[in-house]
């Protein structure tokens, strides 16, 4: 059965879409932007700026907490090591223990 | 994917450029230059920010003082040389603790001696410096714990 051009009409006003956020839209347009285009380095950061700004700042930060962590590490080292040699120096105790 | 490989290729030689940057940063290569050579009075000198004139002064304090620790190395020897000769004659029970108390005594004589002398060339470092300084050797002075040195020097320094 047709529906009459008012009942239609009717239909028409009430219906409501309220589709879901399409949270990778901008990636996809991109990427469909790219196909086109030939995808280039630069369109592809484009495309996954997030992504790579993201693990950019979690491995610059490990990184260079890694590389001061390391360097206290050595230094704590060096001055254990340093101050034995120091004090098997500077006391008889150990040089009495050691010397024929 | 080949994108992928590169981009994570640049962040990986970023990282690495950061992370030393950070352990450039970070560590005192004076320390392990020291260190590696068994230098310590390079270490004194730049651990604990030595002026050329407070060097010198703690450089002779070094030298007035291992008179002193040669004499008690001699001391400590010999009560050792005399405890074994009576362990080996089978002296005793009283002899033998009469020489391990002369050998105690001597170490602790020994012992104050050191304390007075690192006391000493604290005195001639900026105060905070001195402070670290006793705090890192004086406990081990007290507790003896530097015998099993990594890179013990078999031959006496002073």
């Amino acid at each position: 059965m047709v529906p009459s051009g008012d009942s239609l009409s009717e239909t028409l006003h009430g219906w409501q879409v309220t589709p879901p956020a399409d949270r990778s839209f901008r990636q996809n347009v991109w990427r469909r932007i790219g196909k086109q285009a030939g995808v280039t380095w630069p369109t592809y950061l484009r495309a996954n700026g997030a992504m790579v700004s993201l693990a950019s700042i979690v491995m610059l930060t490990a990184a260079a907490y890694g590389g001061r962590a390391l360097a206290h590490r050595q230094t704590r080292a060096d001055r254990e090591s340093i101050v034995v040699t120091y004090l098997v120096g500077i006391d008889p105790r150990v040089q009495a223990a050691l010397r024929p | 994917m080949k994108f992928l490989l590169g981009t994570v290729a640049v962040i990986a030689l970023l990282a690495s450029g950061t992370g030393y940057v950070g352990y450039r940063l970070s560590c005192n290569p004076a320390l392990h230059v020291a260190a590696s050579k068994g230098d310590t009075m390079a270490w004194l000198r730049t651990d604990f920010h030595l002026s050329n004139e407070k060097f010198l002064e703690v450089c002779k304090l070094h030298d007035s003082y291992a008179g002193t620790c040669e004499e008690h190395c001699r001391m400590i020897q010999e009560a050792t040389r005399e405890r074994e000769a009576l362990l080996t004659a089978h002296a005793d029970r009283a002899a033998l603790d009469s020489a391990n108390r002369k050998i105690q005594g001597l170490r602790e004589v020994c012992e104050g001696s050191i304390a007075t002398h690192v006391r000493r060339v604290a005195e001639l470092m900026p105060p905070e410096d001195g402070r670290r300084y006793l705090t890192l050797v004086l406990p081990r002075i007290a507790n003896f714990d530097h015998t099993a040195a990594p890179d013990l020097r078999l031959r006496h320094s002073n």
